[in-house]
């Protein structure tokens, strides 16, 4: 059975409508006087906290010797499909018998869940705290091994965001 | 025959196998790495341990032979043999296996060429532990090369001696052997000799492990990347049957399949490795004509076009205009298209040659492994389905008078020597079909793109008269077309003809209706593992020649 449901009946104080007015501006008016959240973001940047998964970069040894293996576990973890590499037998003598020749991610497919960086038994691919890299072509969202092994220089050692801004 | 029981499963088997090859073919899992159905059993790995009731200690299975008991002394009153592969105490006896053979084994499978097919990485997550008890530190010893092919990682061995028993037992060659003993043993090579013979490339695919690997696939993909695709090798007559591993329309690595009619278990390096002939080919993507000395990409229609054209100038009643050159590497349903082509549309005009056969030494091992002196792979599909085949067409054809020659490529093997270049560069208009820029194409007018092997479908016959399926291993690129097709839109354009095949596999259907020794042969019926040629005597088909009642 259909209930039947009595409409609100508006009484007199609601009626005039100046109390509500000011009741809402009063809210606005108190955000005047607290801490604001709005960044000026070009020429401000928020931090982003530890933890945050942005931008990939691969690492590297202290001798300057690349950390991957080019062992394809980060790309067979990888839900999104973005990680392509090319391996090769290592050009040195000693240590790892194994590096990429290519590794390219596909920054528009990447879902940065951070698999990647989970599956890596070489603790060599890594998310950065870096976001913001939009480009205006799908090209220039292609980064390949050179592109990451510049990030790692960029944030190596300190928090990419808290570097003085030049501009 | 002798009746055991494996776990709950009664089977009677045949006096003489052993317990691991009873319960393979039942289909009850044993562990197994030192074990290989072709070579000969040592029992070294100590992975297959099963208990065996009335025996004291664990057995390893692949080494216990089943017998009969006299009726007396029969277990629970009828059975042979009562073996138990899942109690308590065999599977704490793998899990220590399995520790002594880790023991030294580094933690590289991200590293290494076998991680995704390795029995050991399966073993341990099956039956292992997850930890290591091991404290010390590892045996660390270099990779060496074995021959130009293969290299071995010390390290990674589990010393099974699969390849040594290989050596010795199949390839008959004996390069390596076990060096030292205990935990101080090695494979290693003789001095004086290196890992190089023909079959050297099988020991990589027996290494249950990742110790034994190939120079040519070393560090270049991942297994699981991988595309498997079962084939058979085209690189000589016996017709091996094949894996072929490939990715985005790469081919990365070809492996041995298992046919006891052909190659048993092993293939050959030359069919191992050479695949890499086609990759370095110059490749012939779309049809192209000749002009001013060099070659311009044109359509199919024009192509066709410009063949009827020759075609038309053609004068009735006179002999060998067009010579039509078959070859042994292309299957039988293109050869059967080109034969009908020639023979039924061509008529009279026509005359049908071939090149020399491409032949080799012939190699004999003594296990019964065998390598064709004759490195074409369908020559018996050329003899059968091109009967009016002339031996000597050099002698017979007057090249004035031909008007067309069309002629299906070998391919990279072929190359021409100067009386059948003359031939060739005489002609009025030559009309190759073939994959790749070989001397012959160079020679041509108009090249017709087709195929390459790894591309190629349809049906080969081997020299023992056994009829097998050739499966592409990757697709077609560009406008290239299968051989077949090719074939038909000439005779459609030529002969007026209405065909409209959709696969190869109704060429192969009407193949069977005019061959009576290839009839049924479809790949349903003949499967990956090839059926032999019905013994028919081919005759010529009774309509061929014949207007009115030839093809459509």
């Amino acid at each position: 059975m259909a209930t039947v449901v009595k409409s609100y009946e508006p009484t007199f104080r609601d009626k005039l409508y100046i109390p509500a007015l000011f009741q809402g501006l009063m809210l606005t008016f108190k955000h005047m006087f607290k801490k604001k959240v709005t960044i000026q973001y070009p020429d401000e940047k928020h931090v982003p906290p530890e933890g945050y998964r942005g931008l990939h970069r691969l690492n590297k040894y202290p001798d300057g010797r690349i950390r991957c293996v080019a062992c394809e576990m980060c790309a067979a973890a990888c839900p999104a499909h973005c990680i392509h590499i090319v391996p090769e037998p290592s050009p040195w003598e000693e240590g790892k018998e194994r590096y990429p020749v290519r590794f390219d991610i596909d920054l528009l497919r990447c879902i940065f869940c951070g698999f990647c960086e989970m599956a890596c038994p070489e603790k060599a691919i890594e998310l950065t705290e870096i976001y913001d890299f939009a480009d205006y072509s799908r090209e220039g969202l292609w980064i390949d091994k050179a592109g990451l092994l510049e990030i790692y220089e960029l944030t190596k050692t300190q928090n990419y965001y808290t570097v003085p801004n030049d501009e | 025959m002798p009746l055991i029981k494996i776990d709950d499963r009664e089977i009677e088997v045949e006096k003489g196998i052993t317990v691991l090859q009873a319960a393979t073919a039942e289909g009850i899992e044993i562990p197994y790495y030192c074990y290989h159905p072709a070579l000969s059993i040592v029992g070294s790995c100590r992975m297959c341990l099963v208990e065996i009731e009335g025996m004291p200690k664990l057995q390893v299975s692949c080494n216990t032979s089943i017998g009969e008991l006299p009726p007396e002394r029969k277990k629970d009153g009828k059975y042979d043999m009562i073996v138990r592969t899942q109690t308590e105490i065999v599977k704490r006896e793998r899990e220590n296996v399995l520790e002594f053979l880790l023991l030294n084994h580094p933690l590289d499978c991200p590293v290494c060429d076998q991680a995704g097919e390795c029995f050991l990485q399966d073993y341990s997550y099956k039956y292992g532990r997850a930890h290591s008890r091991f404290l010390e530190e590892k045996r660390v010893r270099k990779n060496e090369y074995l021959g130009s092919n293969v290299i071995i990682n010390h390290n990674r061995c589990i010393m099974c001696t699969r390849c040594v028993r290989f050596t010795r037992e199949i390839s008959g060659t004996n390069e390596l052997f076990v060096q030292a003993r205990g935990d101080n043993s090695k494979i290693s090579i003789f001095e004086d000799k290196s890992l190089d013979n023909l079959l050297a490339g099988n020991v990589i695919d027996i290494c249950p492990v990742g110790a034994l690997l190939s120079t040519d696939y070393i560090h270049k993909n991942r297994f699981w990347n991988l595309e498997e695709k079962k084939s058979i090798c085209t690189d000589c007559s016996v017709g091996c049957n094949i894996l072929v591993y490939s990715q985005n329309n790469r081919i990365f690595r070809i492996n041995a399949r298992e046919n006891h009619s052909v190659n048993g278990y092993f293939i050959c390096d030359i069919g191992r490795y050479g695949f890499h002939r086609y990759e370095d080919a110059e490749k012939v993507t779309s049809p192209l004509i000749r002009s001013d000395g060099g070659f311009k990409p044109i359509s199919w229609e024009g192509a066709l076009k410009e063949i009827y054209e020759q075609f038309s100038r053609s004068k009735d009643g006179e002999k060998h205009q067009i010579v039509g050159i078959a070859s042994p590497f292309h299957t039988n349903e293109s050869l059967f298209m080109f034969g009908r082509l020639m023979d039924n549309i061509f008529k009279d005009k026509s005359i049908i040659g071939k090149l020399p056969f491409i032949e080799d030494y012939e190699i004999h091992f003594d296990s019964g492994f065998r390598i064709s002196k004759d490195r074409s792979p369908n020559r018996q599909g050329l003899l059968d389905f091109c009967l009016n085949l002339e031996d000597e067409i050099l002698q017979k054809v007057k090249t004035g008078k031909v008007r067309l020659c069309y002629a299906l490529d070998d391919g990279v093997d072929r190359k021409l020597d100067e009386e059948w270049e003359s031939f060739f560069k005489s002609q009025r208009f030559l009309v190759v079909q073939t994959y790749a820029m070989t001397p012959l194409a160079k020679l041509a007018h108009l090249i017709l793109p087709g195929p390459s092997p790894m591309e190629r479908e349809g049906t080969m016959t081997n020299d023992q008269g056994r009829i097998q399926w050739l499966k592409p291993s990757v697709s077609l690129t560009n406008k290239t077309r299968p051989d077949w097709e090719i074939i038909m839109e000439f005779m459609n354009t030529v002969g007026k003809r209405e065909l409209k095949y959709s696969s190869v596999n109704e060429v192969n259907l009407e193949m069977g209706e005019r061959f009576p020794s290839y009839r049924g042969m479809t790949f349903f019926k003949i499967g990956y593992q090839g059926l032999p040629k019905k013994n028919i005597a081919t005759s010529r088909p009774s309509e061929g020649g014949q207007a009115g009642n030839t093809v459509t």
